[in-house]
């Protein structure tokens, strides 16, 4: 029964990253070997983080928010977007279009996401005999991580890779980049600060997830029609 | 562009970095399995023993069934997957009467004891509690404990407390045995697993007899041709959880007697000018449930010679309930002049002490091996000898020997004052010579008076150790105590190690950790695994159709590597 839990879990955790691989022309352009390089540059970022985590970073007893923290957390999770810069820009691509190169890093970038902090609670967890509805709640999660992801590196590839862009649309793009990579330190606020319950944040998250992809989606289509 | 090489170098250390993250992990995960459940609790085994080859008691230790509660007791559903939580509270006894008369499959059986039975909650008690409700458990203990002990039980029965997390476990399982449903693993709810090897036999279970021995003033011919009188009682128990057999008042209140008489009698002992004429032998005999068979043992280990010099004996048998009524139980009959005596002199100390004593008499039959008082086995090697207890009727095998109910909070420790100095005050008019007259030896507020903080701390410690004798072993903390306690108060001590009689076989196995857990049903991993089935393939079709347009998704469905489809 409780393997079976696992697997259910599990499925949702990772089977949106192999379905959208394996359902968008990603497959037949053949990215994987981008989405794999992408996952290693997460990989190497998350080290590096954690690095400066421990080193700025003084543990606090009590589960307070402390904005002084939440600050400093910000501004090393910019850290994560200098990395996604260095996956769509430094790292050697075969040609492939800008649209499926952001998808790709995207992809992969979730994915490594993922794989490093959902699967050990899943699996240590999800086997027990008891049961309890937060691996369901950490796949939802998962899921609403993916589609954030993927809006990041659109607007990373429109702000890096793209030169001619309306003038209009840029402090726009600017603006909800930074909105998406403060989403972690959101997130953070709304659980500590406010003291909102799982399943409350997990909501919130899937709905600015699919806002932030409808946003990022209309600019790049806007960007996109002058160059056609 | 940089391009770095990222291949060979990163690799050669990668691995190995990532094989001991993950030989880490397994580690991790088989710590973390162990504790993964809603509530752990402490959990006591129905003791397990075989009495001349015939098993009794609950024959299984491990636990790994489904929790309901007393809603289902009264149908007629089909139980022998299910483990049933009772609280004794609220205990229906003619249905377990029932099950077990009947032999009704049964998944196994947790009865919860009231928080106050807890071995852990001796500091809170104050004067002996009389409530009614609490009598009403008392009583119902004892009739459960004497079914329980003399059944053939085929599945776990295990005792627990009923403290908060048990509550509100068995609050739910009420709740959805309301509706009327089984848990099973089809439909969810409590799962309730003891992970317990084997029970295995107890190979020679040893008990442990203690003698003291106070020599009184040697006249010219030497102190062997003095008379000795001896002061007995059994310190171990026997009841329905082993684990929980503490008998404040069956073995404790004896032993707590013993040990406060002779620490009053060596003060008198120490000084030449007031050592009587009479040597004490102060005896702590293990096996009292078993017919006495300590006691047997041990007297047969004395000299013969010095078994004849024995005057008499007086055994101590739960003496600490608040009753003014004593009884001395005498296999000799009464008009034997000797008993007389003591009588006389028992009843003129009583009298002073506002107690009321009565004489009964108990004729031994050499045949038969049951022996239910102590004073059985002296008489039976011709030596005088008494018990004194407020049991008016001898007890059967294995009852009344401290088992459940036989809790600190029932023991008056007053009664226990009274009654060792009714006992010391009759020895010592005797020793020297005093009867009759009207003399307080061991007035209040002397420096002989009775103790009653040491008598108080004794017993308390009693109260928190269960004693019952195959799971004591050689070296028991509580035989190093009582042993150098005894060295403390007399001049020779003796410890003597038996083995205990054949006929009697222990298991092993007497406490565990109960863990429950909340599962969910089978048919709940189904629906949601079809759940997200289909939401893959959704998510599936919406990407196709968005990407690269219906006409791919159409033909992906017409395509022969055969995947079952439906189309939104």
């Amino acid at each position: 029964m409780t393997l079976f839990h696992f697997f259910n879990c599990a499925i949702l955790t990772f089977g949106p990253h192999a379905v959208y691989y394996s359902a968008t022309p990603l497959s037949e352009y053949d990215t994987l070997g981008t989405s794999i390089k992408a996952a290693v540059v997460y990989l190497i970022t998350a080290l590096v983080k954690l690095v400066c985590l421990a080193t700025f970073l003084n543990v606090s007893e009590t589960d307070s928010f402390d904005p002084y923290q939440e600050l400093l957390k910000a501004l090393i999770g910019f850290i994560d977007v200098a990395g996604l810069y260095f996956a769509l820009t430094q790292l050697t691509h075969r040609n492939i279009s800008q649209c499926h190169k952001f998808q790709a890093v995207g992809l992969g970038w979730a994915f490594a996401d993922s794989v490093l902090h959902r699967l050990a609670p899943l699996w240590v967890g999800a086997r027990g005999l008891e049961f309890t509805w937060d691996y369901i709640f950490q796949g939802l999660e998962a899921n609403a991580n993916l589609v954030l992801s993927l809006s990041l590196a659109a607007l990373g590839s429109l702000m890096w890779l793209r030169k001619n862009k309306p003038k209009t649309l840029i402090p726009i793009i600017y603006a909800c980049a930074g909105i998406v990579a403060t989403m972690p330190s959101i997130t953070s606020y709304l659980r500590q600060g406010l003291g909102w319950h799982l399943p409350k944040i997990v909501g919130f998250e899937l709905f600015t997830s699919l806002a932030m992809a409808f946003i990022s989606w209309q600019l790049f289509a806007a960007c996109q029609r002058p160059s056609n | 562009m940089a391009n770095l090489q990222k291949s060979e170098p990163s690799l050669g250390f990668v691995i190995p970095v990532y094989s001991s993250v993950i030989t880490l992990l397994i580690i991790v995960m088989t710590c973390v399995e162990l504790c993964d459940a809603v509530t752990v609790v402490d959990v006591y085994r129905l003791v397990q023993y075989d009495v001349g080859g015939m098993p009794f008691g609950s024959r299984l230790a491990a636990l790994n069934h489904h929790a309901g509660s007393a809603v289902l007791s009264s149908g007629a559903a089909d139980l022998s997957r299910t483990v049933l939580i009772l609280p004794i509270r609220e205990l229906n006894l003619t249905f377990i009467r029932e099950s077990i008369g009947r032999r009704k499959p049964l998944g196994g059986l947790l009865l919860l004891l009231p928080l106050d039975f807890s071995p852990q909650d001796i500091e809170n008690i104050g004067e002996a509690d009389h409530s009614s409700a609490k009598q009403l458990v008392k009583e119902v203990l004892v009739e459960l404990e004497q079914l329980l002990i003399h059944a053939n039980i085929p599945y776990p029965v295990y005792f627990g407390f009923e403290d908060d997390d048990v509550n509100s476990v068995l609050a739910d399982v009420k709740r959805n045995d309301a509706t009327g449903q089984l848990a099973t693993a089809t439909t969810g709810g409590y799962k309730l697993v003891v992970a317990a090897p084997e029970p295995k036999k107890i190979a020679s279970p040893t008990i442990s007899n203690t003698q003291g021995w106070l020599p009184g003033l040697k006249a010219d011919g030497g102190s062997n041709q003095l008379p000795t009188i001896a002061i007995v009682a059994s310190y171990d128990t026997f009841g329905a959880a082993p684990a929980l057999s503490v008998g404040s008042d069956s073995s404790g209140s004896g032993v707590v007697a013993v040990l406060e008489i002779a620490r009053l009698f060596s003060i008198l002992y120490s000084n030449p000018k007031t050592r009587g004429r009479y040597n004490l032998l102060f005896g702590m005999t293990s096996g009292g449930p078993y017919n006495y068979n300590g006691t047997q043992k041990w007297l047969h280990s004395l000299d013969q010679r010095f078994r004849e010099t024995i005057d008499y004996a007086i055994c101590l048998n739960s003496i600490g309930s608040s009753s003014n009524e004593l009884w001395m139980h005498v296999s000799k009959p009464p008009e034997n002049a000797y008993i007389k005596q003591i009588f006389e002199g028992f009843s003129n100390v009583a009298e002073e002490l506002g107690l009321k004593v009565g004489l009964k008499h108990k004729k031994i039959n050499i045949s038969n091996p049951r022996v239910a008082w102590e004073h059985e086995q002296f008489s039976r090697l011709r030596v005088t000898a008494l018990t004194v207890s407020e049991l008016s009727v001898a007890p059967e095998l294995l009852e009344s020997t401290g088992g459940l109910s036989d809790k600190r909070q029932f023991v008056d420790e007053a009664s226990i004052s009274r009654s060792v100095k009714l006992v010391a005050e009759s020895l010592a008019r005797h020793i020297y010579g005093q009867e009759g007259k009207t003399i307080d030896i061991f007035a209040d507020n002397s420096s002989l008076a009775v103790n009653p903080s040491y008598i108080r701390s004794w017993l308390d410690l009693l109260s928190a150790t269960p004693r019952v004798a195959p799971f004591l072993s050689k070296n028991d903390p509580l035989i190093m105590a009582l042993k150098k306690e005894l060295t403390d108060h007399t001049v020779e001590v003796n410890v003597q190690q038996e083995v205990l009689d054949g006929i009697f076989t222990f298991y092993d196995s007497t406490s565990s950790r109960l863990h429950i857990y909340q599962v969910a049903s089978v048919t709940f991993d189904l629906l949601l695994l079809l759940g997200l089935g289909s939401y893959l393939i959704v998510l599936f079709s919406f990407l196709v159709i968005t990407t690269r347009g219906l006409d791919d998704l159409i033909s992906l469905f017409r395509r022969p590597s055969s995947r079952k489809m439906k189309t939104a």
